[in-house]
């Protein structure tokens, strides 16, 4: 698996039908009977973060905080030979007849750059795994859903009754329903 | 299991919605600026313009022009560098140490703050930088290979720590402030009409589009990042404090410092928190987003960590006496009765005695009165860092060298001249970003719980 979460583009996904909220109650209850009845929820676009929406959609709890703790250990390493190739092998400077060697003095500096290292390593791997990049095209189903709105979308399949989750949809308050086919969005 | 809270009150008054919330936010940024923004941007210009002046005349004369030559080495530079460090705790405070606590009144506030950090620390960082006297070569101060003989910086140094700590707590507050913006700049981003302004925010916006696999990555990104601010803000002033603490220099070698000064920082930014927030929710209408609960919870804050300050003042004051060392008593009872008392009195009646009336309903509940408290807070703050910086330096051990220092004209203009950074800094964030956290606010609209 790469670092890039390639389900959040939208660029390769054929057909999908989108409902649309303004209610996240509603969508809550119809997104947990769209998933209880077996179906497939790729995504949900929300203006706001909406707890728990990310358990029925399936999501799978992220990896940020093992990164976060690999970044440090990375960053703690990197200051602490920093310091010590500095201050102990290359040029020991004679400060009040102090040992040159490792000394509590050093841990304000092995701290900071320990933060700035998992801050910042972390942060890289958050844009590179949620494909956010300066510049990048944005892949918006609705001008809206950044504001008021939620777009739930699903991916359809040989077999599945459109007709049926269309309805479970708009039975759950879904004030529009589209279907999405190769990039052209029509209102249903 | 999530229910509507009965016992907290509403933190967004005038039932909003989230459409309300973002038209009522985005205002400023989508129309033209108010009369109110031109008259507050026109005086920051002015005031930049006195900075930019006193620097030029430092800078094309030399550090001489500060009344700094004498043993009194630290004056207005580095009480103005340890004034405004102090100011952009709050903002960390807000946005980290209270999100680990789970504190939703923090969301209207949080952005606001957040920004006030990061051009506060641009006012501090002015001070040591150009305190060098030859500015242009100021990256010795850096760990980088040089032909020095291979003469590295200092690691035992407190100074050092400090171009560490400031560097590292400018530029994680920045990250974090920047992740926190995202959401809210596509929320712009697709309401502005301008090809300019959609290009600016779109790429800026770095193509959100508030998926819940993202919003979930978000989430615990940001609960990390809280993590790692907290003790960062922490070890921040514990290392200023340590540019003093570990020194010999009487009134200043004291282990109370560290949670002292931290203490002391979060008081005074809370004070310029309200001196901004008091004003811009009338300006801005913001009334139901800072609602008074706000303020009251603010001053609060405000009260405890003053009154905390307070303890650390009298602390130090019986610790001199009771060391028994003759030079430390010396230091404190110059302090109170020596040449500098009226510095001394100003600060113990503005820091420790009157945040007291925040005791009161009354006073935590009344805007124009925070206002005026929450500017004593900032003046006691500074009255604070010049009593410990120059009390302790102009009488130290040697009588001989004992001396008066006030600021010279080029050092009460620097001072000055960073209000003028720091609100120039702000009126263009007022008008250019989303003062209030939009997507935090339209997720605490139903009062969950």
């Amino acid at each position: 698996m790469g670092i890039l979460d390639k389900k959040l583009s939208l660029r390769d996904r054929k057909k999908m039908l989108v409902g649309v909220w303004e209610d996240e109650d509603q969508l809550m209850a119809g997104a947990g009977e769209l998933a209880h009845a077996g179906i497939h929820i790729h995504d949900v676009y929300t203006p706001y973060p909406v707890h728990g929406l990310d358990r029925i959609i399936g999501a799978r709890r992220s990896k940020l905080a093992r990164i976060a703790f690999f970044c440090a250990v990375t960053g703690l390493t990197l200051v602490t030979t920093m310091i010590w190739y500095m201050s102990v092998h290359d040029w020991p400077m004679n400060i009040g007849n102090k040992p040159v060697r490792f000394t509590p003095s050093w841990a304000p500096v092995m701290f900071e750059g320990t933060v700035l290292c998992t801050a910042f390593g972390m942060s890289f791997f958050f844009f590179w795994r949620n494909r956010l990049v300066h510049g990048i095209k944005n892949e918006l189903l609705d001008i809206r859903q950044t504001d008021d709105r939620m777009v739930l979308t699903i991916e359809t399949t040989d077999g599945m009754d459109e007709k049926a989750v269309l309805d479970m949809m708009k039975n759950h308050g879904a004030v529009e329903l589209r279907a999405f086919h190769n990039g052209v969005q029509t209102v249903l | 299991m999530i229910h509507d809270s009965i016992i907290r009150d509403r933190l967004v008054t005038g039932d909003k919605t989230a459409s309300d919330v973002t038209r009522d936010i985005a205002r400023p940024i989508l129309n033209n600026p108010m009369i109110a923004w031109k008259v507050g941007f026109t005086l920051s210009l002015i005031f930049l313009g006195i900075f930019g002046v006193s620097l030029l005349y430092t800078l094309w004369t030399g550090i001489g022009v500060w009344n700094i030559n004498k043993s009194v080495m630290w004056g207005w530079d580095i009480t103005n560098f340890v004034f405004w460090v102090g100011i952009g705790h709050a903002g960390t405070l807000i946005s980290a140490v209270l999100l680990l606590f789970r504190q939703k009144w923090r969301m209207s506030i949080n952005r606001s703050a957040e920004a006030m950090t990061i051009f506060a620390v641009i006012c501090a960082a002015m001070f040591p930088v150009f305190h060098m006297g030859r500015v242009w070569v100021g990256y010795w101060a850096l760990p980088l290979p040089n032909a020095f003989g291979s003469l590295w910086v200092n690691f035992n140094s407190p100074l050092l720590w400090d171009v560490f700590a400031i560097s590292t707590y400018f530029s994680v507050s920045l990250l974090f402030w920047y992740i926190g913006l995202i959401p809210d700049i596509a929320t712009i981003r697709d309401k502005v009409k301008s090809k300019l302004g959609k290009t600016m925010y779109g790429f800026f916006s770095m193509g959100w589009t508030g998926s819940t696999r993202t919003w979930a990555r978000y989430e615990l990104i940001s609960l990390i990042l809280a993590g790692l601010s907290t003790p960062l803000v922490l070890s921040v002033h514990t290392i200023v404090s340590t540019d003093f603490a570990t020194s010999v220099v009487p009134g200043w070698h004291t282990t109370i410092f560290p949670p002292y000064f931290v203490a002391g920082a979060i008081f005074s930014g809370f004070g310029m928190v309200a001196t901004l927030l008091v004003v811009a929710r009338k300006v801005m209408n913001y009334e139901n987003y800072i609602t008074i609960g706000h303020l009251d919870a603010m001053t609060k804050i405000i009260m405890v960590t003053g009154t905390i300050v307070g303890i650390a003042y009298l602390t130090e004051f019986f610790i001199a006496w009771y060391s028994g060392n003759v030079y430390e008593q010396y230091a404190f009872t110059n302090r109170m009765f020596g040449p500098y008392w009226w510095a001394y009195w100003s600060m113990m009646t503005c820091n420790l005695i009157a945040p007291q009336v925040f005791w009161f309903r009354w006073a935590r509940t009344t805007p124009w009165f925070i206002f005026i408290m929450s500017i004593v807070v900032n003046v006691g703050m500074w009255f604070e860092r010049f009593v410990i910086i120059v009390t302790s330096l102009h009488r130290d051990y040697l009588p001989s060298s004992w001396v008066m220092y006030s600021g010279s004209l080029t050092e009460i203009g620097l001072f000055l001249g960073t209000f003028g950074i720091f609100f120039t800094c702000f009126f263009l964030f007022a008008k250019f970003l989303p003062v209030i956290n939009m997507a935090e606010v339209k997720s605490i609209l139903r009062n969950r719980e």
